[in-house]
Formats: C-alpha cells, structure tokens, sequence
C-alpha cells in the first residue's frame, strides 16, 4: 500500500470533454429540428428562429414569465408532495416487510393506472385549475420514488446493518450513518426521474384542466393554431426542465454525495 | 461471563449446533477452532444477539461487547477514523472526543496517515485493522474474533497476534476467537473448545492439545503442512514447503506457549 502522499486524491469533476459531446448533441438536434421546419409547412413546424422570435415575444410581454412561475409552482409543490410520500413510505416499506407487503397492491396500482385516467379522476375531484395539476404529478412521482427508496433499501449490504446492531447502533444512528447513505444514489436516480414525469405530468394536467400555466397556454396556442408560439411553449416547459436540474437536481445531488461522504455528525 | 446451556441451532433444515454448551469465565481467553460450516459464526452471531437459539439457553452479560469479522464491514462511504469513531458515538461519546480515540487506534494498529481514507483507498489487511480498532476502542468487556486474520500475511498476522494478545492480557477481555488454525489458537488462548462438523462441542484436554502440537510440529517439520497451515506459510497460495530457518521457530513458539 502506498503511502498516503502518493495515493490519488479523490475528486469529482465534470470532463471538459464530455461537455462538448454533450454540445454536440444539443447541436445536431437543433439542425434535424431545422431540416424538418424546411420540409415541413410552418404551420406544422415552426423553425428554431420562428420559435425563438415567439417565445422572446412572450417573454417581452411577460406572458411567459408569469405562466412558467405558476407552472414551476405547482410542479414544486407537487414534487415535493410525492417526494415526501414515497421516501417516507419507501423507508418504512424498505425496513418492515409487512409494511412492504400491505403497500405492494397500491403501488401495484399507482404504477398501472394511465396517467390520463388519474388527471380525469383529479378533475373529478379537485376541479378544474391547480389542484387537479398538483394531485396528478403527486399521485405519479410518489410510486418512482417509492421504488428506488425500496430498492435502495433491500440493496444495503445486510452485514454492515449486522454490523450496527451488534455494536448497538440507535435507529437513527443506523437511519443516518448506514440506511440513509446505501440509498442517497437510488434516491438521486429516483428524484431525477420523478422530475422529468412531473414536468411532462404538469403540463398534460394543465393542457386537460387548468386555467393558466405552461400546458394551458400552449393548449390555447395549439387552439388558436399559432405553431410558433406552440413551439415556443414548447421551449419554456424545457427550460422549466433546466432550471429543476440546475437549481434542484444538481444541488441536491452536490449535497447528497457531499452528505453521503461528510464526516460523522 | 458466557454461558451456553444445550444450544440447539438450525438454519432451516439445517441442524448447525446440536445441545452445545460451554462457559468462558470473566477474562478468559477460550478459542474456537472447527472445520468451515461448523458453526462457528453461528455462536458468535448467537452471542451478540443476531439471532436466537432453537432450544436451550445462552447467557452473556448485557455488557459490551467487540466483535471483529471474517471481513472488515466498514462503511464505505466513512473514512478510517469514523468507521473506529461510530460505536463510541452509538455509546453516547462526544465526537471530537471519539474521533480523537480513533486517532489513538489507528496510531496503535500502525496506520497513522490514513486517518481520513476511505475503505475503497486501504489493503485488506488495513481494513481488517481499522475492524480491530473499531472492536477495542469501546473498551469491550468480551471480545469475539471471527478468523480476522484469515486474508493477512505472515508478518502482519504475527504483528496484530501479537497486539491483540497484549490488549486482551492489559483489559483481562473475556475473549472467544473463532479460527481453523490450531497453533493460533493455542497462542492466543488458555482453553480450545473444538466444533465438529456434526455441530457437537467439546473442550480439548491439555493432552489432546499436547497430542495435536506434537502431530502438527511434525507435519511442520517433515514439510507436509497443507495450505490450511497458512499461520507458519508466507502467504495462503504458496505452495512450497517451509525452509529449516522457518520451521524451528515455529515449531519452538507453538512448544513454548503449550510449555512442553
């Protein structure tokens, strides 16, 4: 073994490199998006320029602005919502198999029911507006991360929770210190997930049932057939989608790794 | 003390310990030696409380007890001196205060330096070392050893032998050490219990151990050690035969700690 002078240090960083084949691929989308508006009829594709002209309108009107805020709102407050449910239950699930038994058949559920059938159900009973939006991506994020926590869970080397409860570790010494860290990447993975179903999620509720947000606007678009503005809502619920990764995913998975590798509390 | 009252223990239809029963007194030092799937594990794991017996009955203190593993279990995801520092934070210590034992640990077991690795970053034989300093540094009352230096080389076994021997003698510990290895066995321990691999248990006579020495000094003499013997081999996959410089000195530890 080397000494610890010569030993690599370990650190995370992003590869230069890697980010230019990510650039890359950004690019060769926005030119197939490019060639497709050329073949196609305007009003059928709206052309990168088109659409960004159109979403730079709405954002000067301020039309933009507002929707995204509703949308990010709800979207939010539905994340967390789901969040909270399926960790809690995960963990509960994950450490008590008799909890995990009576929760198979909800989950079963949960997962089966099309998303369509549970956004017609919360219109039924929240009505139309944000309620309905809310419950919809709440009732869909809460399974994915229900199972990642499980799977996190059950995953945990049995011989290191052996290893806490010989030298008498509390529950929250074992949440904290062996339960909690085995499953920060399946959480990762899971709330990852979870925000790209609650982005597409909210804007299929808004687009049914809501008054205002992203998916109604572009519904109301779509309506009044202005391809462009479609495409520029289009754009805004992708930016919705950046600014969940890089204001929520990625802090958050900065922290988890940062948390999962911190010194002892 | 520990006490074992007609233990019976089965993993399904498994029978591994059929009516054991054995005590070690306060500060004795008893080893277990048996063949692998005897059961050996099973009555560490039994006295520590991961599981319970089938029938009779096992009585240990509710004191505190060390346990070093066949493999280290250290948190990944916790560096060298928070994997020793954890059971003193389990046991209420302050952390600086149990970081700063850990620290006296692992200057202790030679690892001064590696304070702040990580598992992933150590040799086996300096994981299975933080393991040791994580079981004595909760300053245990009993001290259970599951075949800790299985994986270790010669000379870093005899260098933790020889430590773990003197922690046990300082703390007058109430010490089980679960090995294959006769000769280890002997000189770690005042007692050997033996597990056959009917799960059955009894205690070698100080002439049967004589017996066995003598059987084992002579297979180390003539050279026709199996691989097993591995405590008096350079390392578990060689194959050659211990030369004249190595087998007097084993020979002449293993007859000086049995005092024949």
């Amino acid at each position: 073994m080397a000494h610890p002078a010569n030993q690599p240090k370990l650190t995370v960083h992003g590869s230069h490199r890697q980010s230019l084949y990510a650039a890359a691929g950004v690019l060769t989308l926005i030119a197939g998006w490019q060639v497709m508006s050329m073949w196609m009829h305007p009003a059928i594709v709206a052309s990168p320029v088109a659409s960004l002209l159109a979403f730079y309108g709405l954002g000067q009107s301020g039309l933009l602005w507002r929707q995204l805020l509703i949308t990010l709102q709800r979207l939010v407050i539905s994340l967390c919502i789901g969040c909270g449910i399926g960790l809690t239950a995960g963990l509960l699930a994950g450490t008590v198999p008799r909890i995990r038994s009576f929760l198979e058949p909800i989950r079963w559920v949960a997962m089966t029911l099309p998303a369509i059938v549970i956004a017609v159900l919360g219109m039924l009973w929240f009505g139309m507006g944000g309620g309905q939006a809310i419950f919809l991506v709440a009732f869909i994020v809460t399974p994915v991360v229900y199972v990642n926590t499980v799977g996190g869970i059950l995953d945990i080397d049995p011989q290191l929770l052996e290893m806490g409860r010989t030298y008498r570790f509390s529950r929250r010494l074992l949440l904290s210190q062996i339960y909690l860290p085995g499953i920060a990447l399946p959480i990762i993975s899971g709330l990852t997930l979870a925000t790209g179903i609650g982005v597409r999620g909210i804007i299929l509720a808004e687009l049914l049932g809501a008054f205002d947000g992203v998916g109604h606007s572009f519904s109301h678009a779509w309506t009044h057939l202005k391809t462009d503005d479609m495409f520029a809502w289009v754009m805004a619920a992708l930016a919705l989608m950046a600014v969940l990764e890089f204001c929520f995913l990625q802090p958050v998975r900065r922290r988890l790794r940062r948390w999962q590798a911190s010194t002892v509390q | 003390m520990i006490r074992f009252e007609g233990v019976d223990k089965s993993f399904a239809d498994l029978s591994v310990l059929q009516a054991v029963s054995f005590n070690i007194g306060n500060g004795e030092t008893a080893a277990l030696l048996g063949p692998s799937g005897s059961g050996k594990t099973t009555i560490l794991r039994l006295i520590v409380g991961a599981i319970a017996p089938d029938q009779g009955g096992v009585d240990v203190p509710a004191t505190s007890a060390g346990y070093v593993f066949q493999e280290p279990r250290l948190l990944p995801w916790r560096t060298a001196r928070q994997n020793i520092a954890l059971p003193l934070r389990a046991r209420g210590w302050h952390k600086k205060r149990s970081l700063t034992e850990a620290d006296k640990w692992l200057v202790r077991l030679g690892l001064q330096g590696f304070e702040n690795y990580y598992p992933s970053q150590l040799s086996g034989g300096m994981m299975q070392r933080v393991s040791i300093g994580r079981a004595l540094a909760i300053s245990p009352e009993v001290l259970l050893m599951d075949e800790p230096f299985s994986g270790l080389n010669m000379e870093l076994r005899e260098t933790l032998l020889t430590l773990v021997c003197d922690v046990i003698a300082d703390g007058k510990l109430t010490t089980l050490y679960v090995t294959h290895y006769l000769p280890e066995a002997i000189r770690i321990a005042e007692r050997v219990l033996m597990l056959n691999s009917n799960g059955e248990l009894r205690e070698l006579s100080r002439a049967d151990q004589a017996d066995a020495i003598n059987a084992f000094v002579q297979s180390v003499s003539h050279g026709l050690m199996d691989a097993d013997a591995v405590n008096f081999r350079r390392d578990k996959k060689s194959t050659t035969q211990l030369s004249d410089t190595e087998q007097k000195p084993a020979a002449e530890r293993v007859l000086e700690r049995m005092k024949l």
